[in-house]
């Protein structure tokens, strides 16, 4: 396995606090700057395909990608990314072939996966002590491995916003006149609900089942306030996304706060949509 | 800008059925190159869903073709009935019609060469004002010229346009019906258009097509709508209408409705 230790040691230098000298302070560090750019984009696409009830579907499958790791004797690490993106590529595919609307579709899968995942995890009460850590998150024990994982998505989600951005823009606002005008709408989709599975999975890793959402559309809200452009609302999300992280890191570190990583980073994104609200209302336009 | 000389649709046997209920049934029918079409028919009669078909996004069985001469790709615009779209979304009138065509991300910034050619298209439909307008702040009016704009984009061979004119005002209606036959006239696409107004029709078509799940007729404005194709499709009541009427008052200033 490579040697991250001079990324550690980088991420120290960029914030020289007390609470950046200890080892897992500056790999949670580089676990959030290489995570939130990623929610950040990766929410503003969320907002615009109306898919918050999706990532949440996503997010809730980790018990279900728990489960089944346990039923094969293979790490969760493995199964969550896998199972978290077979439901994700699922849901889109039922939603392109039904009939049914989207949150019904939705809601579907995710009852069945949320079950699935309890009714194995409650046979074994050690490990349903153990799904605290999903429900919670935990970026402070953030290993080597998902370090490299978390390398390898960004080089992904990074080809796909250069290549598809604006694609995906033209199928949010309007899927049907993108395919008529030669837009490959289904493969842009597929693509997107693979990639989307696995931030959301890594989120969970992060913030916990509870807060991915605030971590994927909090954001994306707080852009579309203070952006004017589709341009610029990109630069938003990314900014409000990778600050709610580093600060929400560093007040949850202080004595004086002592407060969980993930709730700390969801409460300072709320804050910057609060801003955000009253510049878009300053402007005179209605808030998102 | 190229020229072309039109696309020429042809539906033979074209039947659309969706949950169990018949759409178009046993369709034949044909749009020749470069003129203006005009689909009519009462609500249900199965107009967007004929349209939907064309474009590939409904099943359907049986054959459409389209074809120009040549043998090359179609190229197709569309325009909507209503764009469907989130209004709080921040996207500028130009990167609307960047979007489809440059690859370079937005964020990163936009190519001269593609901006200049979207400030032509937008120019072409009279809308070059609005370019850094977010588009969800445009008037019905001012949304159907940038659609129009992003259809003529694709440089079609056919453009397709549903009910182009829905929501916006009889002189609004006029001057777009007048700013797409001047852009056909330079660029020579064929045009299908569905429309609910028969002054429209009459006015801006050279072929119509009268559709209620099957074609009831086709031909010229005055081949086609006869008093008792309007009848059959319409219902007896569109019978104390003269139709007549509607081609006596075709040099009207847009204002003369059904």
């Amino acid at each position: 396995m490579p040697d991250l230790t001079l990324l550690y040691n980088l991420a120290g230098h960029l914030l020289p606090f007390d609470c950046m000298q200890a080892a897992f302070m500056r790999q949670a560090l580089v676990g959030l700057l290489l995570l939130a750019p990623m929610a950040g984009a990766m929410g503003t696409q969320v907002v615009n395909f109306r898919m918050a009830f999706f990532s949440d579907a996503i997010s809730h499958s980790a018990f279900a990608g728990v489960a089944i790791g346990l039923l094969l004797s293979i790490s969760p690490q493995w199964t969550m990314p896998v199972f978290g993106m077979l439901v994700g590529v699922g849901i889109m595919a039922a939603r392109r072939h039904s009939a049914l609307s989207s949150d019904t579709i939705i809601g579907v899968f995710f009852s069945a996966v949320v079950a699935f995942g309890l009714a194995v995890v409650s046979r074994d009460r050690g490990v349903a002590r153990d799904l605290q850590r999903f429900l919670y998150g935990d970026i402070l024990t953030i290993t080597d491995a998902e370090i490299l994982g978390l390398i390898a998505l960004a080089a992904a989600m990074a080809a796909f916003q250069f290549w598809g951005y604006n694609r995906m823009l033209y199928i949010g606002l309007n899927a049907e006149l993108a395919k008529a005008h030669r837009v490959a709408v289904a493969a842009y989709q597929y693509l997107f609900a693979a990639l989307l599975s696995l931030v959301v999975i890594f989120s969970v890793w992060a913030v916990g089942v509870f807060l991915v959402t605030a971590l994927l559309i909090v954001p994306a809200a707080a852009a579309r306030n203070f952006a004017r452009s589709a341009g610029s609302m990109f630069w938003w999300a990314t900014l409000v996304s990778v600050s709610s992280a580093v600060v929400g890191l560093l007040i949850s570190a202080q004595p004086w706060a002592r407060t969980a990583t993930g709730a700390t980073m969801a409460l300072v994104a709320a804050a910057w949509f609060v801003l955000s609200a009253v510049v878009a209302r300053g402007r005179g336009e209605r808030p998102s | 800008m190229a020229q072309t000389a039109g696309a020429s649709v042809t539906f033979e046997n074209v039947t659309v059925r969706l949950d169990g209920v018949t759409i178009l049934d046993n369709v034949n029918v044909s749009a020749p190159p470069g003129k203006r079409s005009a689909i009519v028919g009462p609500n249900g009669a199965g107009k967007t869903t004929f349209l939907l078909a064309l474009l590939g996004q409904v099943p359907h069985s049986g054959t459409i073709r389209i074809a120009v001469e040549g043998g090359r790709p179609v190229r197709i615009g569309y325009v909507p009935q209503r764009l469907a779209f989130d209004r709080g979304l921040p996207v500028t009138a130009l990167e609307f019609m960047l979007m489809g065509r440059q690859r370079l991300p937005l964020w990163l910034g936009r190519r001269h060469a593609h901006v200049e050619r979207a400030r032509g298209w937008l120019a072409a439909v009279e809308a070059d004002h609005l370019e850094r307008r977010r588009i969800g702040a445009l008037s019905g009016g001012e949304t159907q010229r940038m659609l129009l704009a992003l259809a003529l984009q694709e440089e079609p061979d056919l453009l397709i346009l549903d009910e182009p004119a829905a929501g916006v005002d009889l002189n609004g209606e006029h001057v777009f019906c007048e700013l797409l036959e001047k852009l056909r006239r330079d660029r020579g696409f064929t045009q299908l258009m569905v429309s609910h107004d028969l002054a429209t029709v009459t006015r801006h078509s050279d072929w119509v097509i009268c559709l209620n799940r099957q074609v009831v007729a086709e031909g010229t404005p005055r081949q086609a709508l006869t008093r008792a194709t309007l009848t059959a499709i319409y219902g007896p009541h569109m019978g104390l209408a003269d139709i007549h009427e509607l081609f006596h008052h075709k040099d009207c200033d847009g204002s003369c409705r059904t």
